[in-house]
């Protein structure tokens, strides 16, 4: 199997994995649940899905230098900050 | 070095090379860092109005939004095709993902154009409430991206389509991919942080 090959298949597999996620984070606004869990669940599902994009979409993975370390870091910092303020909202 | 070993090396070369032009990778991180900025002052407006941003999330088109993402996730993928496509010196049907990505995006620009038709027929503006004016900040900023993003395909494809990029020269297709990719990351951290997380 040549490389593009593997590229394809893999995107392909990152596709359902990324629609599935979109269906779950669907039915957890349809369902009307909330508190800190299912936040916790959102932001996990939201890291999973970015990471999937960065490394297979945009190919990031294995790429030399800084950028899949900065484009990742981005989404952990903006995560986690995201998660601070929903706590921090609780609390007010 | 025999010629196995050396297009072995040439594969891990490749594969350690940043898609695209180095530029629009500068570019992309400037608009990830402007939307992160945007995230957050969302985020934190909330926890100062936690009552009001959760009563009017709840007048937020979920299903439309979860289409959208699906949109535009399956769009990224047709795009990822494309750029195999053009890898493997297939500029014919290079042409043709980035055209299936580009009507991808199309659906996407209907179905937020009826979600802000719909929200001014309510009267609701940016001025409405502090909700709002993020509500629709936002997203219109993101829709403008999703509107570039358009162009700048349609572009890769018009060139594709003429034969201007082949297995050694699709610098231009990745470029173009990159962008497009980071419009759909951008997304996906949008959708349930405005129409979900409460």
């Amino acid at each position: 199997m040549c490389r593009e090959d593997a590229l394809v298949r893999i995107a392909r597999i990152a596709w359902v994995v990324l629609c599935l996620l979109t269906l779950a984070t669907w039915a957890v606004g349809r369902a009307g649940l909330y508190g800190p869990a299912i936040v916790a669940l959102l932001l996990l599902s939201v890291l999973v899905k970015g990471q999937v994009v960065i490394d297979v979409f945009m190919g990031l993975r294995g790429v030399r230098g800084p950028w899949r370390w900065l484009v990742s870091g981005w989404l952990v910092t903006v995560l986690v900050l995201i998660g601070v303020a929903y706590w921090s909202g609780r609390e007010a | 070095m025999p010629p196995a070993a050396m297009s072995s090396g040439t594969a891990k070369a490749q594969a350690r090379t940043l898609p695209g032009d180095m530029a629009i990778w500068f570019f992309i991180l400037a608009e990830l860092l402007v939307f992160g900025v945007f995230f957050l002052a969302y985020a934190f407006a909330r926890a100062r109005h936690v009552a009001l941003f959760d009563h009017y999330q709840q007048t937020l088109d979920r299903t439309s939004g979860a289409i959208n993402t699906l949109v535009l996730i399956t769009s990224s993928w047709c795009v990822v095709n494309a750029v195999a496509a053009i890898r493997r010196d297939r500029a014919d049907l290079c042409t043709r993902w980035l055209l299936a990505a580009i009507g991808g995006g199309a659906v996407f620009v209907v179905l937020k154009l009826h979600e802000f038709a719909e929200k001014a027929a309510a009267g609701i503006t940016l001025s409405t409430n502090t909700f709002y004016m993020f509500y629709l900040s936002l997203t219109f900023f993101h829709f403008m991206h999703v509107l570039m993003g358009m162009v700048i395909l349609a572009f890769v494809a018009a060139k594709a389509r003429r034969g201007g990029y082949d297995a050694g020269n699709h610098t231009g297709v990745e470029t173009g991919a990159s962008y497009w990719h980071m419009v759909d990351l951008v997304w996906i951290v949008l959708f349930p942080l405005v129409y979900v997380m409460h």
